[in-house]
């Protein structure tokens, strides 16, 4: 029973991974359509990175902070040091990772709503602080950045989308281990109750630090990634809605698991692409604001947790 | 610094700590009673402006007198907000607030942005032309109302909640939520009164906001409602007097510290202009006060 429900779910992940190779080859392609899917992989990777750090408690509000903080780096020194593309955004996450941890230690002493007013005030911080380097930053005007993949290339949208499809597949990974091995249930037990965890022997300040430097890091890449896709970073990149958007995506596909934040953003995602075509402005957020609002109330686990309960609905008649 | 300006700029901070004190208040007393965090007090400051503006234009009362049915309208707006938001998720776990919060904040600013474009509106206050002259000084009269109609709202609320029978029951459930019930009090209908109380005064905020010749849009809240939390943070969860401390403190010190700041780098031969920072400020004071005290200056204690 047990090996077959794990077969079962692994059959989804592989035949998800296949679509995701083949999908632009089997819908002709199509810039925008390209576009979209870049944008989803790496917002996959956002809310996967958020969905860490809130596993253990630790809901941040300004995740826009490292997403931004990565894709200025990877950017700055890809300019004016010349190394590829590829080394930047990593240095970039590591740059990210940095901040994470001297961020996390203001935070580790700090409950719920404390951590979310900081998090948020970091991430206006931060932005008020790259406004003001603007011999660094270019100030509001912000700074070109290079292509992941050269525009000469022909097709480079299509290289794009599978170098950033690669990296999306390994964070996830690495994030699925993470979650999996000893450092994830520490930050579970945390999240539950912080001081059993500390009466346990888990050293719930080193663990937190962790979970916000590994955040932070994936946070990091995943904003040089968009960067070196659009080719250029302006400070709204610190702005408030990229700060939530993890927050939606993860909400609304499932707290704590690894596939609440992939199943959110691609839900949520194809919502959202779909009312645009529709013409609709601000009924998009108005929309997006009661899906959050009724799955808090109706589906705390997320859509990933409807076949769950359609399951004990039929166990039980 | 020339004394005539520090002492109006000491106005206008106190006049920026009352449109904080006013939204921290209600965001307090929410706490109190619920132990829940409504993140999205900015658009209910937003509507309540939203409301005054719209009655003002369609009767001509003078905008002051407006500011009453602002607040009864928008307490009726709390209360659904409670009874269909926030009752259902009680006791799910704080995250959770915090995530229905977002829900609100972006379902209520873009429905205004639907029904009432995106466009700045104003109003004239009746009394925008005239100001108390003392030597250099120049106050304007709406200050001085805005102030005072703010420490009548504290006075107001001191007294309904240590004279009044429901003031009494609301601070009992903020007390001991178990133990009132056990007293008779009917503790939802107190989570209710505060969500209503803690709405009106949002809308009071909004209001003066709207009536001092500031813009409003339906972005309009979530600024003030940040500089709110901070007030709260630092005054202390559910602390009523830490509120109105910190909100003067906020005030006054978001509007001197730029000021100040530019004239010691002047001093030392170089022109900055600190005026990005004034959000900043607000920040860097609430994470210096947590990292120093995490619950907060006049917070309980944890644990």
């Amino acid at each position: 029973m047990k090996l077959d429900r794990l077969n079962i779910k692994t059959g989804i992940e592989v035949v998800t991974l296949i679509l995701a190779f083949l999908l632009p080859v089997i819908l002709e392609v199509n810039q925008y359509f390209l576009t979209v899917l870049i944008l989803m992989l790496v917002f996959t990777m956002y809310s996967s990175a958020w969905n860490l750090l809130a596993t253990s408690g630790q809901g941040s509000l300004g995740h826009a902070a490292f997403f931004g903080i990565g894709g200025y780096v990877s950017a700055i020194i890809s300019n004016s040091f010349g190394l590829p593309v590829i080394v930047t955004i990593v240095i970039g996450g590591f740059f990210a990772a940095v901040i994470g941890v001297l961020i996390g230690l203001t935070c580790v002493r700090l409950k719920a709503w404390f951590l979310a007013m900081v998090t948020f005030g970091f991430a206006i911080i931060v932005q008020t602080v790259t406004v003001e380097l603007s011999g660094l930053t270019g100030g509001w005007d912000g700074i070109p950045a290079k292509k992941l993949v050269p525009v000469t290339i022909t097709n480079h949208v299509m290289y794009e989308y599978y170098i950033i499809l690669l990296i999306a597949v390994v964070v996830i990974v690495i994030i699925y281990l993470i979650m999996k091995s000893k450092m994830g249930l520490a930050l579970e037990a945390i999240r539950e109750n912080e001081l059993e965890a500390k009466v346990m022997g888990i050293n719930v300040t080193v663990y937190k630090l962790k979970a916000f430097a590994a955040s932070a890091f994936f946070t990091g890449i995943a904003g040089a990634l968009e960067i070196h896709h659009f080719g250029y970073v302006t400070p709204e990149v610190y702005g408030i809605d990229i700060s939530f958007w993890p927050i939606i995506y993860s909400v609304s596909g499932g707290l704590y698991t690894i596939g609440g934040p992939i199943l959110g953003t691609v839900v949520i995602t194809a919502i959202w692409e779909v009312l645009r075509s529709f013409g609709m402005t601000y009924g998009r957020f108005i929309l997006i604001g009661l899906i959050l609002i009724l799955i808090v109330i109706f589906l705390p686990k997320g859509l990933i947790s409807i076949p769950e309960k359609i399951k004990s609905k039929f166990l039980k008649n | 610094m020339d004394l005539g300006v520090f002492i109006q700029i000491l106005v206008w901070g106190i006049y920026a700590g009352c449109i904080y004190i006013l939204l921290a208040i209600g965001l307090n007393l929410i706490f109190g009673v619920m132990k829940v965090v409504n993140f999205a007090h900015g658009e209910l400051l937003m509507l309540g402006a939203y409301a005054t503006f719209w009655i003002y234009t369609f009767s001509g009362l003078n905008p002051y007198l407006v500011i009453p049915l602002a607040m009864i309208i928008l307490a009726i707006v709390g209360v659904f907000i409670e009874r269909l938001c926030f009752r259902p998720i009680m006791g799910t776990g704080k995250l959770n607030e915090i995530f229905l919060s977002l829900g609100l904040i972006y379902l209520f600013q873009n429905l205004a942005a639907v029904f009432w474009t995106t466009d700045s509106r104003s109003i004239h206050s009746p009394y925008s032309e005239v100001s108390i002259t003392i030597g250099s000084i120049n106050l304007p009269v709406d200050y001085i109302i805005i102030i005072v109609i703010t420490a009548i709202c504290l006075i107001a609320l001191q007294l309904f909640m240590k004279k009044a029978t429901l003031g009494r029951a609301m601070r009992a459930t903020s007390q001991n939520r178990e133990a009132a019930t056990l007293m008779g009090i009917n503790v939802e209908r107190m989570d209710m009164l505060s969500f209503a109380l803690g709405s009106a005064f949002a809308a009071t905020a909004g209001s003066l906001c709207l009536i001092s010749g500031q813009m409003v849009n339906p972005y309009v809240g979530s600024i003030p409602a940040i500089e709110a939390f901070a007030v709260v943070i630092i005054g202390g969860l559910g602390s009523i007097p830490g509120a109105i401390i910190a909100g003067l403190t906020l005030g006054i010190a978001e509007n001197i510290v730029p000021l100040f700041l530019q004239s010691s780098v002047g001093l030392l031969g170089l022109e900055m202009s600190f005026s990005a920072w004034k959000d900043t400020i607000a920040f860097i004071i609430l994470i210096i006060v947590l990292v120093i005290r995490p619950t907060g200056i006049f917070g309980e204690k944890e644990e």
